[in-house]
């Protein structure tokens, strides 16, 4: 592959023909827990996944850990899935994101699969200036064998 | 082009300002440039590597994060690019001096295209 191409050749892909490849969501199932043993945003995730016949989506439930994240965030609609490639349908190294919405503040998550790791970046944005800052979060999480929520 | 209003500002942005290029010599993304705004935030300017050489994506807004809630410091920035019928979502944060960016692209037309999950990682060649 040569560097004048590169970009063409990953991103516009004429020869990927309709339909999309299905994406394998359920790679990404599972209770997860967080790596850390000390406090964080977040304590742990459960991510559920619909089947194919159902529309393929994706639910997680996230879990804080200290304030002022939530005890209980409630349980969100991915809003979009990625593969790990353009021409993949491969989850291994997938991602989804999806959004909260507290009285307080609102959250875009990020989360992402990388070696068996569930890696989960937060964007939490303020509604109104006070004394906490806008705060970006990565946090790694283990798939918790006993919670497999597939 | 974009389309992601800008956070609230306050934070210093000086760790994140720079022209910064792909670590990889076959990145998707060639530059990405962070410049200050009014709005007290940052305009992140991004170079596809494409055919003939790097492509002008332009500039857009960014929100800007600190790594912790008093942290008067912004460390991360999260923007979006429209490129015809894909939507780009940037997040980068500086680690280590390295910025960490992680690409999610999703098309919203009938290709066979998927929606797909990259990360890419930039130096800084001047602020």
């Amino acid at each position: 592959m040569t560097g004048s191409t590169l970009l063409a050749q990953r991103w516009e892909r004429p020869d990927l023909l309709p339909p999309r490849p299905r994406i394998a969501i359920e790679t990404l199932a599972g209770s997860w827990k967080k790596t850390n043993d000390k406090p964080q945003w977040i304590e742990s995730l459960i991510v559920e996944t619909t089947g194919e016949t159902e529309g393929d989506e994706i639910f997680v439930t996230i879990f804080g850990s200290s304030p002022p994240s939530p005890r209980l965030w409630g349980r969100a609609r991915a809003e979009t899935i990625y593969s790990g490639g353009i021409a993949t349908g491969d989850a291994r190294a997938g991602a989804f994101a999806t959004h909260y919405r507290f009285d307080d503040f609102e959250v875009e998550v990020q989360a992402n699969l990388n070696l068996g790791l569930l890696v989960v970046a937060t964007f939490v944005r303020f509604r109104e200036a006070g004394r906490m800052n806008d705060r970006f979060t990565r946090e790694f999480f283990y798939r918790d064998a006993e919670g497999d929520a597939s | 082009m974009t389309v992601v209003a800008p956070a609230s500002a306050a934070l210093s942005v000086d760790v994140i300002l720079g022209d910064w290029r792909n670590t990889n010599a076959e990145g998707s993304l060639a530059r990405i440039v962070c410049t200050a705004n009014d709005a007290g935030t940052i305009d992140v300017r991004v170079f596809g590597r494409f055919d003939n050489g790097d492509q002008d994506w332009g500039s857009v807004p960014a929100a800007i994060y600190a790594f912790t809630f008093d942290d008067p410091a912004a460390g991360a920035f999260s923007a979006r690019f429209e490129r015809g019928a894909a939507r780009i979502d940037l997040q980068a944060n500086v680690k280590a001096g390295v910025l960490v960016v992680v690409e999610l692209v999703a098309f919203h037309d009938d290709s066979g295209r998927s929606n797909f999950f990259d990360r890419e990682f930039f130096r800084r060649v001047s602020q």
